[in-house]
């Protein structure tokens, strides 16, 4: 602003006008304030559209879209609740067996009882599962790792028990046919997922309890003296875990119309990729719901590409290990240059 | 020291050393000698550690050079700086816990024997300890026993040892004694001397002035990241080392007292818990700042944890205006009005992933939500602008609490408890690692929380501090009550008296 009234400035070049001085520098302070690390992800489910689009004829097709949904619908019911319990500073290992069990719950149940009674026996055994992982952790002070380690073999053991070690036949049509349906095109699990998502993002967003989870995760000794019942709420967050694995566990029962004993089995690894590709730390406090959604569409559409290209689903486990570890590396390598 | 100068041994020239937003250290030029104690003072933030981890070879600088032996050399890792032997003792003692003392000692070291050096020889590591122990009049520090397991004193003495058997020539010793007992720490200042008369050069940083003047030959004093002066310690009286750290003169440093005392409104009796505290009982006046003095360790952390419902006790009851309290949990004493402001701020006091808004609503947030436990932004805001305004926090009170500074955090702490409207605050430290400026407005909050109405519990260990802000000092030692002071009887050596009081008996039995 000086210059403009500096005589000595008369004939020289005239600065660029304030106000578009004033866009550019608003536009690159805007730039540099970006985080890399939280565009990462979104730039690499873009790559993967874009490489899968082009390799295949179907990729880009509705009927596709909905299948990868239908498909991804689990999962995201399952990385939802790993993330409540990885945000304060757990882990839940057992998701995936509590799948199982749920599934076989639900199976026997509805068989003899009907739909209603199997879909409740499902969810109480979810539930149950949550309420003794919160408690071990919780009261018995066991660590995640090993306490969710261990229930990842009971609810299995469990699972395989209930059914003989074979698959539970017979379900009603009323409850196979839901996994199908569609409201507007879009399957009806989708519609729940995007439900489930609204719920628990406006849970941890903006209500008291969301916030006293990410304190707890943040430092628990903090949470603790502010008058925060760190153990209750930690227990909540296993229970809310398995709570929406069982909900993933009906989806997931309703589409192979039958009860599974070995259902869910990639479910661990996936749900935590999800969260953790989804910039969740692990050491908890740190994330949000949106980034596992993404990190949940990376890994269904990694699979769904996967499958259209004819790559066999062992080598996909493979394939999808590497991009966790790379993942991983590349953010780690990021979070030192910026000094974080 | 002779006074025909000796050329240095270490020497910095014009380091410079930025983080993103500050400068750390501002073309500091410094020079180490053997034979010599060098000190560091400065306020907190004024780049001490900074300079030492520069010349342990953990920091890289971003200009100047560093003269070894009138050599340039280059510290870019621990291992590089450790090979020109200069060795750093940290803050956090950088001890193995689950190794033994010897393991230790070698650690980095080890030596070995056999084809291609490749096995470990106990024999040998054990004599090298052996050595180094015996070097520090230390050989009673068993060798094969656990290093966790040490007092904080003989894990120092385990940190020098490994200097030693380095064949370290520089050892830097960054605040070595501030978390000794008093007795530890005279005995770590006779073992620099010592060191020193062995042709050692020392940096020795340390906030306690006294030591300082009591040990050192030179003085260079850092502020805001820029050396202020190097001075011969008989030119550098403490009152002169704190008006060039502080940048001004240190009159009117502590705020008037504003109340008086009125009822009581905390009252505890009979408190205890084995072995940390027996038979505790006091009371704090609504208006009145209770100073709580003693030794570290003497169980003035442990009395109020366990008021405030942080910890359990054994017996005593907790009476607040007349009516018991039996917190079984930090919320209990919170929702009768009680709260603590713990002497750890970053591990206690704060979540550092949250924003400063969030940290200070975090204790209130019952008040700020409606049904469903739906919070109230727009009051979540308030609550924070208000009290941040306030209490004058500088920083973005959206962003992290992480962004602010050690001054800024402790208001944060503050006005998140302030903002629960209590009737006790318990201060536990609250000036430790802030700086002067800082200090006194710390003081300025706690008059004022008293001259409405509040009850004061001011825990600290700085004696000076305790005398010109409480309106009554209560002594603990080794977890008893020794003595009780009005205003008009404070007394620096009565208070010191008292302190040592149950180390002196147990002294006198033995």
């Amino acid at each position: 602003m000086k210059s403009a009234i500096d005589p000595d400035q008369q004939g020289q070049k005239p600065p660029p006008s304030p106000g578009a001085r004033r866009i550019l520098e608003a536009v690159w302070s805007r730039l540099r304030t970006i985080d890399v690390r939280q565009i990462g992800l979104p730039i690499a489910v873009v790559a993967l559209f874009v490489l899968f689009s082009s390799t295949s004829d179907v990729f880009l097709t509705a009927r596709n879209f909905q299948n990868v949904s239908l498909q991804a619908a689990a999962l995201a019911l399952v990385a939802f609740g790993q993330a409540f319990v990885i945000l304060a500073r757990g882990l839940d290992l057992s998701v995936g067996s509590t799948v199982a069990f749920v599934s076989v719950v639900t199976g026997l149940v509805m068989v003899d009882g009907g739909v209603l009674l199997g879909v409740l026996a499902g969810l109480a055994a979810g539930l149950g599962v949550g309420v003794v992982n919160g408690l071990v952790v919780t009261r018995l002070g066991v660590v995640p790792f090993v306490g969710t380690l261990a229930m990842l073999s009971i609810a299995s053991g469990a699972a395989l028990t209930l059914a003989g070690g074979t698959p539970i036949v017979g379900l009603p049509e009323s409850f196979t046919t839901l996994a199908s349906q569609r409201i507007v095109g879009v399957p009806l699990p989708a519609i729940f997922v995007i439900i489930c998502f609204g719920v628990a993002f406006f849970f941890l967003r903006s209500t008291r309890f969301g916030r006293y989870i990410y304190a707890i995760g943040g430092n628990p000794e903090a949470a603790r003296l502010s008058g925060i019942n760190v153990a209750t709420m930690t227990a909540l967050t296993y229970v809310i875990c398995s709570l929406l694995a069982a909900f993933g566990a009906l989806i997931l029962t309703a589409r192979v119309a039958s009860g599974q004993p070995t259902l869910g089995a990639s479910l661990a690894l996936e749900s935590v990729a999800a969260v953790v590709l989804g910039g969740v730390s692990l050491f908890g406090g740190r994330g949000s719901l949106f980034g596992v959604l993404m990190g949940v569409v990376f890994v269904s559409v990694l699979g769904n590409g996967l499958n259209l290209l004819n790559v066999r689903s062992y080598t996909q486990m493979i394939i999808l290990g590497t991009a966790l570890i790379a993942a991983v590396a590349l953010d780690r390598r990021l979070a030192r240059r910026t000094g974080d | 020291m002779t006074s025909d100068d000796p050329a240095p041994f270490v020497e910095l020239r014009e380091v410079t050393k930025h983080y993103p937003g500050v400068t750390a250290l501002d073309a500091v030029s410094l020079d180490l000698r053997l034979g010599e104690v060098h000190a560091l003072v400065g306020e907190n933030g004024a780049g001490k550690t900074t300079l030492t981890g520069v010349l342990t070879g953990a920091l890289h600088a971003d200009a100047g050079e560093v003269f070894v032996a009138g050599k340039s050399v280059k510290l870019d890792s621990p291992a590089a700086a450790r090979k020109l032997g200069i060795v750093g003792i940290s803050q956090e003692l950088a001890i193995e816990p689950y190794l033994t003392v010897s393991d230790n000692i070698v650690l980095g070291q080890e030596p070995t024997v056999g084809p291609g050096h490749q096995v470990l020889s106990r024999r040998l590591a054990d004599s090298t300890a052996t050595r180094a122990l015996a070097s520090l009049g230390a050989s009673d520090v068993p060798l094969g026993s656990t290093a966790g397991r040490l007092s904080t004193a003989r894990k120092q003495l385990v940190e020098i040892a490994r200097a030693l058997a380095l064949d370290a020539r520089v050892i830097l010793m960054d605040e070595p004694t501030s978390s000794l007992p008093g007795s530890d720490a005279s005995k770590l200042l006779e073992l620099i001397r010592e060191l020193r008369a062995d042709a050692k050069a020392i940096l020795f940083i340390s906030h306690r002035l006294e030591e300082v003047i009591e040990i050192a030959d030179r003085v260079t004093v850092v502020r805001s990241g820029r050396k202020i002066a190097t001075l011969p310690i008989e030119e550098a009286p403490i009152d002169r080392m704190i008006e060039l750290m502080v940048g001004r003169s240190i009159k009117d440093f502590f705020p008037p007292r504003r109340s008086l005392p009125g009822d009581v409104v905390l009252e505890i009796e009979g408190m205890s818990r084995d072995p940390e505290f027996h038979d505790v009982s006091l009371s704090v006046r609504s208006g009145e700042i209770l100073g709580l003095a003693g030794l570290v360790g003497a169980g003035r952390t442990e009395v109020m944890r366990a008021v405030a419902g942080a910890d359990p006790r054994d017996a005593g009851t907790i009476r607040l205006h007349g009516d018991e309290l039996d917190p079984a949990s930090p919320s209990d004493s919170i929702a009768a009005g009680i709260v603590y402001l713990p002497e750890d701020r970053t591990e206690q006091g704060l979540v550092l992933t949250m924003s400063v808004l969030e940290n200070i609503a975090l204790p209130s947030m019952a008040r700020l939500t409606q049904g469903w436990g739906l919070l109230r932004r727009a009051r979540v805001q308030d609550l924070g602008r208000q009290w941040c305004s306030k209490l004058g926090v500088r920083g973005r009170i959206e962003g992290s609490v992480a962004n602010l500074s050690g001054g800024n955090r402790q208001k944060v702490v503050i006005a998140k408890w302030v903002a629960t409207t209590p009737q006790v605050l318990i201060f536990d430290e609250p000036t430790r690692g802030i700086d002067v400026g800082a200090k006194r407005e710390v003081f300025e909050v706690m008059h004022e929380l008293a001259a409405g109405g509040a009850a004061i519990v001011f825990v600290s260990s700085e004696i000076p501090e305790l005398m010109n802000v409480a309106h009554r000092i209560i002594v603990m030692s080794a977890g008893r009550v020794t003595d009780e002071l009005q205003e008009h009887e404070f007394d620096e050596e009565r208070i010191l008296t008292a302190a040592f009081a149950a180390h002196v008996e147990r002294k006198a039995l033995t």
